[in-house]
């Protein structure tokens, strides 16, 4: 019971991190005024660009695997860094529809790696379109010292990927741009009122495309974490990662504390759907055992039930709970007043 | 993206029957039709498409593979149609999804022969009709899953746990095999084991998808949590053996040898799906010996399936010796392996000591009979 407990956080925390990392990306694009719903295709590009390069370096090069996952890192950094880079162009400086180029992304990015996979045989064969992760190299056993403090270092110090730290990382130092620094500031003015901003002096274009250009960064981050940790196999998708990221963000009110806690109730509720063995109590409440004397057609009657009805019922849940809680708590919604329109200098 | 892979293969399908010229009658074309997943899913479509290269590659034969948009009998009969207006004259289709999409195109297409794997053809009603330019295999994978199950119990793993991918026939004799040979087992060798019901599911997909991944942790997890999981489910065994490799436990793979996958596969339920296409193939264009409008029915007396042996079977204290025997057993029909829920009730009273173990049972098949 123990042991699943920490299972279940350890894996509700895998699985919020490559959430949390792409909403601050998408928070911060937004903040500055342009929205960007190609997180999804960023985090393919992320994830592809990452996988390929930790695999096609020679091991021997790195002194740990640790090395190997930093130069994953930078690398799907840079892949990401070049997709925003088309958003940042289309919607700030042609003036596009922010929807339509980022959906030309979102399109992009899983035919292009799919494609380079195959055309480049990146797989392991000939025209294979996957591409393998073996991301269990990348986990860090013990942290020394911290894994002895009880439960704590069992969830947080015990068998975590690289990600779990990087992620947090992100998390306290995003808090701390937007909030404590001259830039945080500018940035939201950019995307509250950018016509005082521009007043004031702020380079609105140069803001929008930092903004821009650090959701690439996140969102290519989290694709990568999402991958190297979930998944066996890579086959350019992220499973609609992205798109959560972008209801986390909205959840989440553009605030990065809300959205790591958005984020965490997602991870929470989503693992819980698929995952009620976690908890045996649990499980033998929805899905009683059925006692061996029950008579054959009862047996068929309960097993109906138990495969078709409260499995789906329990799928839905997170998504109910979402809609409930936003019903709930729209009315406080502070979206970026001037996020998704067009800045134009002589508009009034 | 499906539509855009279509474009690519319809491309390539246009290509390679340019410079095909048609006097000659040994003019074989091969198109393999791909089932739900993708050709490169180390499973069920790959393995055939290998035994359909091999034998092309062999030969000096065209083959090619064409992906249908979608998997409904629509979308096959759509493919069916385009695949022959360019030439083929050999579809082979993987998967027990074409049954209706082939009994309508057996009749209107009489010169170009179909081999179904895992099926027969029939229509909406279950009137099955097979023509004769319809050649059906069919596998025992129920004897697979049994030597899997088998396999897994006498090497001492004592809990385990059934992922199918889809409640196909196919999948449903996997699962029904592997429940028989674990408890068989567990009789045999005088041992205890563990294998809840709630522990036996269909993934409802064969994709590899984070949710499976989840899924299949949450059984790992914990004291008693399972050992093993025979993941019945194509692409979403990666998803498995993920979520195996992070918690430290095993997984049985599925189709072919999947070892080279991961290093928590011990060992495959393996149906050999490539010697199987090839076989039909050289009776075909080399024998001129096809046996249209039968069914074969491919099993351990064939050869036809198995676990992999050598580097590949990872079992420490169940050998290949010992294999070889239940092997020999299950061959010789010896040992009956059940393929049906009714069936192996009545195997689970007769050989199993009779455990109580209705409600796992009642999991094999879900879905109202047909």
């Amino acid at each position: 019971m123990y042991d699943s407990i920490v299972s279940y956080l350890a894996l509700v925390l895998l699985a919020a991190i490559p959430l949390i990392v792409t909403a601050l990306g998408g928070m911060f694009t937004e903040r500055g005024g342009v929205t960007n719903i190609s997180l999804e295709g960023i985090m393919i590009i992320g994830a592809f660009v990452g996988l390929v390069t930790v695999n096609k370096l020679p091991a021997s090069w790195f002194s740990s695997n640790f090395v190997l996952y930093l130069c994953g890192m930078i690398a799907a950094v840079i892949g990401g860094l070049i997709f925003a880079g088309i958003h940042a162009i289309a919607a700030i400086k042609m003036k596009a529809n922010q929807i339509i180029s980022a959906t030309a992304i979102n399109t992009l990015a899983p035919a292009l790696a799919l494609f380079l996979t195959m055309s480049l045989t990146l797989g392991e064969a000939q025209g294979s379109d996957k591409i393998l992760v073996n991301g269990t190299r990348f986990i860090i056993e013990r942290v020394p010292l911290l894994a002895d403090i009880p439960f704590i270092g069992e969830v947080f110090f015990t068998n975590v990927y690289p990600s779990l730290y990087f992620g947090i990382a992100i998390l306290v130092i995003s808090s701390i741009v937007l909030y404590k620094t001259k830039f945080g500031l500018r940035l939201r003015a950019c995307g509250e009122n950018p016509h005082a901003a521009d007043a004031a002096g702020i380079n609105i274009y140069k803001m929008r495309y930092q903004g821009v250009f650090i959701s690439g960064i996140l969102a290519s981050l989290g694709g990568y974490f999402l991958v190297t940790s979930f998944t066996n196999e890579f086959d350019a998708t992220v499973s609609g990662f992205g798109f959560l990221a972008i209801a986390v963000m909205i959840f989440g009110n553009w605030k990065p504390k809300n959205i790591a806690f958005t984020a965490l109730f997602f991870a929470a509720l989503l693992t819980l759907s698929k995952g009620v063995a976690f908890f045996p109590a649990l499980e033998n409440w929805l899905y009683p055992p059925i006692p061996a004397d029950t008579p054959p057609e009862q047996i068929a009657f309960l097993t109906y039930v138990s495969t078709k009805v409260i499995p789906n019922i329990i799928s839905m849940l997170p998504y109910i709970a979402t809609l409930a809680v936003l019903v709930l708590s729209s009315k406080k919604s502070a979206a970026p007043k001037a996020s998704g329109l067009i800045y134009d200098k002589g508009e009034r | 993206m499906k539509k855009f892979l279509a474009l690519i293969m319809f491309a390539a399908l246009a290509f390679a029957f340019i410079g095909c010229d048609v006097t000659e009658e040994t003019d074989w074309n091969i198109v393999m039709l791909t089932d739900v997943g993708t050709i490169t899913d180390k499973s069920f479509n790959q393995g055939t498409w290998e035994g359909v290269k091999a034998f092309a590659d062999a030969n000096d034969i065209d083959a090619i593979y064409f992906r249908p948009n979608a998997g409904t009998q629509a979308d096959y009969e759509e493919a069916i149609d385009l695949v022959v207006a360019n030439g083929a004259n050999v579809v082979v289709c993987p998967g027990f999804l074409f049954e209706t999409a082939i009994y309508s195109k057996q009749t209107q297409y009489p010169n170009v022969h179909f081999i179904l794997i895992d099926g027969q053809p029939h229509d909406a009603s279950y009137n099955y009709s097979t023509a004769v330019n319809t050649l059906c295999i069919l596998f025992q994978e129920e004897q697979s899953g049994f030597l899997a199950g088998y396999a897994a119990v006498a090497d001492g793993y004592d809990n385990l746990g059934f992922m199918g991918g889809m409640e196909l026939p196919a999948v449903i004799r996997f699962g029904i095999g592997y429940v028989a040979g674990a408890y068989y087992a567990a009789e045999v060798l005088d041992k205890t084991i563990v294998f809840n019901a709630s522990r036996y599911t269909y993934l409802g997909d064969f994709n590899n998808d984070v949710s499976h991944t989840t899924e299949a942790a949450s059984w790992y997890a914990g004291d008693d949590g399972v050992d093993i999981i025979f993941a019945a489910a194509g692409g979403a065994g990666n998803a498995v053996m993920a979520a195996a490799a992070t918690a430290n436990k095993k997984v049985i793979g599925v189709d072919v040898d999947q070892a080279s996958q991961s290093t928590t596969v011990v060992s495959s339920a393996m149906k050999l799906l490539a010697v199987a296409v090839g076989q039909a193939l050289t009776d075909l264009i080399i024998d001129d010996d096809f046996a249209g409008g039968t069914t074969l029915t491919k099993g351990a007396a064939q050869d036809a399936v198995g676990l992999p042996l050598g580097d590949s079977f990872k079992f420490t204290t169940f050998t290949e010796a010992q294999y070889a025997t239940l092997l020999a057993q299950v061959k010789a029909g010896t040992i009956v392996v059940p393929t049906t829920e009714a069936e192996l009730t009545t195997f689970i009273a007769t050989y199993c000591g009779n455990p109580s173990i209705a409600a796992l049972i009642a999991k094999a098949e879900t879905e109202a009979a047909e």
